[in-house]
Formats: C-alpha cells, structure tokens, sequence
C-alpha cells in the first residue's frame, strides 16, 4: 500500500508542473484560440534562463528565477507581436504551424547556446532529504514544486478575478466583439496572454529545475505532455488544466510503476498519458470541463 | 478561332471540356518535356545527387498524400509520418515472400487501413481537436514500435538486397537509379490520380466537406464518411512512399518516420502550398535542399562562431527550417506554389502586364 501512496506522491509532483504548464497552455487557447507547439520551448527558456543567470552571473537562484519568469514573458510577448498578429483570421492550419515553425526557431536558438544538449542541474538551494510519513518519504524540492504551484495557482486566480487586466482577459476569453466595444483592448490581452502564458511556462521549467535536472529534450517533452492534460481538463478551462494536469501526472506515475513490469523496455509513463488523450477524444471530447461546441445551421 | 496552343479566351461550350486536364496543347508538350527531361536527368547527375533527388520524390508522394487529407479535405494531420512508417514496416515484414511491385500496394492498402482507423474520431471531432488525435497516433505508434521485438525495437530491419528486376541486377552502384525511376514512375501515376481526384464525385465532396461539413451534410453528401475516406486515401500515398522509401534506403528504422518527419511533411506541403500538384514537388524539394544546404553553411559559421559545448551544424538546420515555415507563412501563405502560377502567367501573357 505504501508502494501506491509513494506513486501517488510523486504523481502530484509530476503533475503540478504539468498543471502549471497547462495553465499557460490554456490561456493561449482561451484568449486567441491558438494551440501552442512552442509551450515546451517556452518552458525550456524560462529554465535554461535561470541556470544561466545563477550560474555564470552568479546570481542567487531566486532572483535568477525572478528574472528568468521577466524574461520569459517578454519572449511570449514579442512571439505574438511578431509572429502571431500577422495571422490573425488566418486557418487553424497556419495558426498551428507558425508556432510549430517557431518551436523549430526556439530549438535552433537554444542550440546554439551550449544548454542544447546535456544535462544541467540548478545549484542547491534547498537543504537535502525530506519529510517521513508513514513509509511515504517526499524530498524537499518535490514539497515546494507542490506548495510553489499551490500559490502560483492561487495568485493567477486572484489575478482573474479581481484585477483590471484579468477580467479584461476573461471577458475577451468570453466575447471578443462585446469585449471590444466595452473599451477593452482585445489586440493587447492576446499579447499579455502570451506573456502570462510565457511566465506559467517559465514557472513550470523553474519547478522542473528544481526537483530533477534539466535537459532540452525532457523539457521540450514537457509541452508535449500539455496536450493529454488540456484535452482531459477541457481546452478552454483554467480549473480543467489544474485538475488534468495532477489526473495525469498520477496516472502516468501509476502506469510506469504497475505496468512496467510486463512491458518489454518499460516506458508506460511515456504513452500512457496519450492513451487517455484518445479514449477522452472518443468518448468525451470536449474534457471534463471544456465548453462543448454546440453547432448550428 | 480558338487557337488550341494558348489560352486566348473562354471557348468551352460543355462540362466535359471545362473538367478537361489540359486546356491547351501547350500544357501537354510542356508535361512531356518535363517528363522526358525527368527521365534522362539521371544520366547528368552523379551517385549523391541521386541519392537527394531520390529523397524528394519519395517525399513529394508523401506529401502529396497529406494534401489530400490536410490540402483537399481540410483535416490537420500531424501523423503523416506513422502512416509512411506503417507502410514502410508492411514492406520489411512482407518484401521477403512478394516481389517488390506487389509490396507496394499491399504496404498501401495497410497504411489506408490504419489511416481509416485514426480517421474514425473524425466522425465527432474536428479542427483542433483532430489535430490532437494524430498527434496521439504518431506518439503511439512511435512507441508501440519501439517496444515490439518483431519490429527489432525500432532499430534496422534490413531490406532484401540483391534483387533481380527482368534481368536487370540491383546493386550497389545503380541502387539509387534503380529506385529512382522506379519511385518516379509511381510517382507520376499517383500524382495523376491525385489531379483527377478533384474531378471525382468523391474529391469534389472532399471539398465541400473541408469548406463547410454542414451545407455539404444538407446537400446530401456524408460529412464522417468523407472524412474516413480520406485518411485512408491519403495514408495509402503515405504507404508506398513508406515502402519505396524503406527500399531505396535498405532498411527501416523509426528514426526515419517520427514526430519531426511528420512536421517536416506538413512545413513542404504549406511551403509548398496546401492542395497544390506543383506545390507537392516544389516544397520536398525547396526544403530538403535548404537543409543540405544549411549544412554546408553551417561550416562557414563555424570559423565564425564555435564556442565549446555547441554543435553549430545541429542548431542552424532546426533554425532556417522553423524560419522557412514562419516567413512562408506570413509572407506568402499560398506557397511556392503561388509563385510558379505568378511566373507562368507572366509568360503567358507576355509582353503585357496582364
């Protein structure tokens, strides 16, 4: 039993920074309904941001996080200002691939720094070992990826629903015609979508950085697992990202510990989530709390 | 009098001559040049030229099999690289017992079966949501051949060598030729399928499904059905090119039919410009020599830039592709495609402006 609490432990550490990244995710799709390829990139600056500032600037690591979210976000910013505003009425088709060709740019950029390959680990700023309870031992990064992503998510519910710019966000999420005859510039919230969206990334690379190491791939994988926990969680819902992301961070958790056994090479964890990407596109497409589309003649 | 060499009017009196293939005489001595300067175009090129030239045209029938999912029925496909490898890993398992014109179509026809199956979500789905799922597809896939021992675990499985072709002995040093005009001839009778697709009942419902499911279900056609039909059509392009391909490069390795593959087939039928013939040749070609040519450049880079712990030659290629696709798109959205209709109507209408 204690075997399934411990995978259920570090399932809700694995998955909170999939919520995380599926917040940003989210925003995207909610604000300018464009799917994001380059999230995982995102979250790959934000964290080879942060390493690269503590380590050669030898800035403490929370500022360097600090400055790492800053910069993150202004990358999200201008992204949409250059490259996203110019397709705006365009297909879906073009929508998906500039930001698939601009995960490309992103991975080119990022291997010309020497972060491209190899792995890298933030410097210690947490003390060692961790917390017992009951044969159930949890280390004290995986604690504050969890606490970290509790006040995250805390703090961007705060925002929407009580600051200026995050009603306008939600209310352009909601309305883009009524938004804008409202006075609410709609060209300015899908730019600070990105940005936000931009931040959250950076936040989850941050999280990543700190319980594990960091390596361009795993975290470029990362962006790729979004994709499960939005189409569960429901791709214009920000509680659906929370919730999807810990569902599937505990089942590919449980899926890698239970069902490894049996597979030649192992490796459930990596598929499992994309399993239940299908079965939900099959039986309950729009997730547990998307918006169904209801369509007329 | 209608001049039948040019274009000097609109002569058509029937349907039969408005849905005919080539307007004019002109268009068809222009196909035979270019056919017969593709055939003797081998006797000009040396062995690694072959070797390119022969990449792009089993890509162009890839690609050209995308069109019709993501070109002609609308319908996002990031999995076209699966259905290339499902054919491909057909002809490993079966190009010992058959010869290889009759692995072709059986590869095919199993790459449209699996083509129909992921298509299956289409009859709830669409638009992003579908995209999702053969996204799913090509994990899966990847994955579940990367687990199967009957499939070498995604490693080499070799080809058979050696062969024998009307006396004609594939070795070595005519394998690239061999499979050139082998995958040209293919190539030609597949792209004429596909021109004549729109021609069709089905192609023209393919159409009407991508521009509006709903108009084209009260008009009678089925919106599902289509759809199925046309992952399947286009899987099936995406098999053979997935056999021809394992043949010409002697083995099969999952490598070659992953998640990047199947980004770069969409990026050369968008640069190429979607549900275009030409476009299907034009975007292999324009990005696939852009990356050969990246390489070399990224020598000269290097003398400039080299720091330690950085693979110059592994960044600038991911970098001018990604930037292709983003200029492509913002600049010119309808493609090469776009700027050979631009230059064959400056010709055309030469001396005039228009």
């Amino acid at each position: 039993m204690s075997y399934f609490f411990q995978l259920l432990v570090s399932g809700i550490v694995v998955g909170s920074v999939y919520a995380l990244a599926a917040l940003g995710f989210v925003l995207i799709y909610k604000a300018s309904r464009v799917i994001n390829f380059a999230h995982g990139h995102f979250i790959a600056i934000g964290a080879f941001t942060a390493y690269a500032l503590s380590t050669s600037l030898g800035l403490s690591v929370w500022i360097a996080a600090v400055l790492a979210l800053a910069f993150t976000a202004i990358v999200g910013y201008f992204t949409e200002r250059i490259f996203l505003k110019p397709l705006v009425g365009q297909p879906i088709i073009s929508v998906i691939m500039v930001t698939i060709g601009l995960a490309s740019v992103f991975g080119g950029l990022i291997h010309m720094t020497p972060y491209g390959s190899g792995n890298f680990s933030l410097p210690g700023f947490l003390p060692e070992g961790g917390v017992n309870f009951a044969g159930i031992s949890v280390s004290y990064p995986q604690l504050l990826a969890v606490v970290f992503t509790g006040v995250f998510l805390a703090a961007f519910g705060w925002f929407f629903q009580r600051s200026t710019v995050g009603i306008a966000m939600r209310a352009v999420a909601d309305d883009q015609m009524a938004s804008m005859s409202l006075g609410v510039s709609v060209e300015k919230v899908f730019a600070l979508a990105w940005a936000a969206a931009g931040i959250t990334a950076a936040a989850a690379g941050l999280i990543v950085g700190a319980i594990s190491g960091l390596n361009l791939e795993g975290l470029v994988g990362i962006g790729l697992k979004v994709f499960p926990v939005v189409i569960l969680g429901g791709l214009d819902s920000i509680p659906g990202a929370v919730v999807g992301g810990i569902i599937i961070g505990i089942l590919e958790n449980m899926a890698a510990g239970y069902l490894d056994a049996y597979i030649p090479g192992g490796g459930t964890g990596d598929v499992f989530p994309f399993l239940v990407l299908l079965l939900v596109l099959w039986f309950k497409p729009h997730g547990l709390f998307g918006t169904e589309e209801i369509e007329r003649v | 009098m209608r001049n039948p060499w040019t274009r000097t009017g609109n002569y058509k009196t029937s349907y039969a001559q408005d849905t005919t293939i080539f307007a004019t005489y002109s268009e068809q001595a222009s196909l035979a040049v270019f056919l017969i300067g593709m055939l003797v175009l081998p006797r000009f090129l040396v062995r690694g030229d072959m070797q390119i030239l022969d990449l792009i045209l089993i890509y162009a029938l890839a690609v050209l099999g995308l069109n019709i999912i993501t070109g002609y029925a609308g319908l996002i496909n990031i999995g076209h690289a699966a259905f290339m490898g499902v054919g491909a890993y057909t002809a490993a398992l079966v190009a010992p017992h058959l010869p290889f014109w009759a692995v072709l179509p059986v590869s095919g026809l199993v790459a449209a079966a699996a083509g129909a199956v992921v298509g299956i979500p289409a009859l709830r789905i669409k638009h992003l949501y579908l995209a999702i799922a053969t996204l799913a597809f090509q994990l899966i896939f990847e994955w579940a051949v990367g687990h199967s021992p009957a499939l070498e675990q995604g490693g080499a499985m070799a080809m058979p060598r050696g062969m024998v072709f009307f006396g004609y002995k594939i070795a070595f040093k005519n394998h690239h030729y061999f499979w050139y005009y082998v995958s040209f001839t293919v190539l030609v009778l597949m792209a004429f399928g596909f021109r004549n697709l729109l021609r069709t009942r089905f192609g023209r419902s393919l159409v009407a499904v991508r521009d509006n499911d709903r108009a084209a279900d009260a008009m009678g056609m089925d919106p599902g059905k289509t759809k199925v039909f046309a992952f399947a059509l286009g899987a099936f392009y995406a098999g053979v090119a997935g056999a021809l391909y394992a043949y010409w490069s002697r083995a099969v390795v999952i490598e070659d039919y992953s998640l990047m593959i199947s980004i770069k087939f969409l990026a050369m039928a968008i640069v190429g410009g979607l549900g275009t013939l030409v476009g299907s040749f034009l975007g292999p070609a324009f990005l696939e020599l852009l990356d050969i040519n990246m390489e070399t450049f990224s020598y000269a880079i290097k003398e400039i830039y080299n720091p330690p712990g950085v693979d110059v030659g592994s960044a600038i290629r991911p970098l001018a592709f990604g930037l292709a696709i983003v200029l492509f798109l913002i600049f010119e959205p309808r493609g090469l495609a776009n700027w050979w209709r631009l230059l064959r109507s400056y010709f055309r209408n030469w001396p005039f402006k228009y």
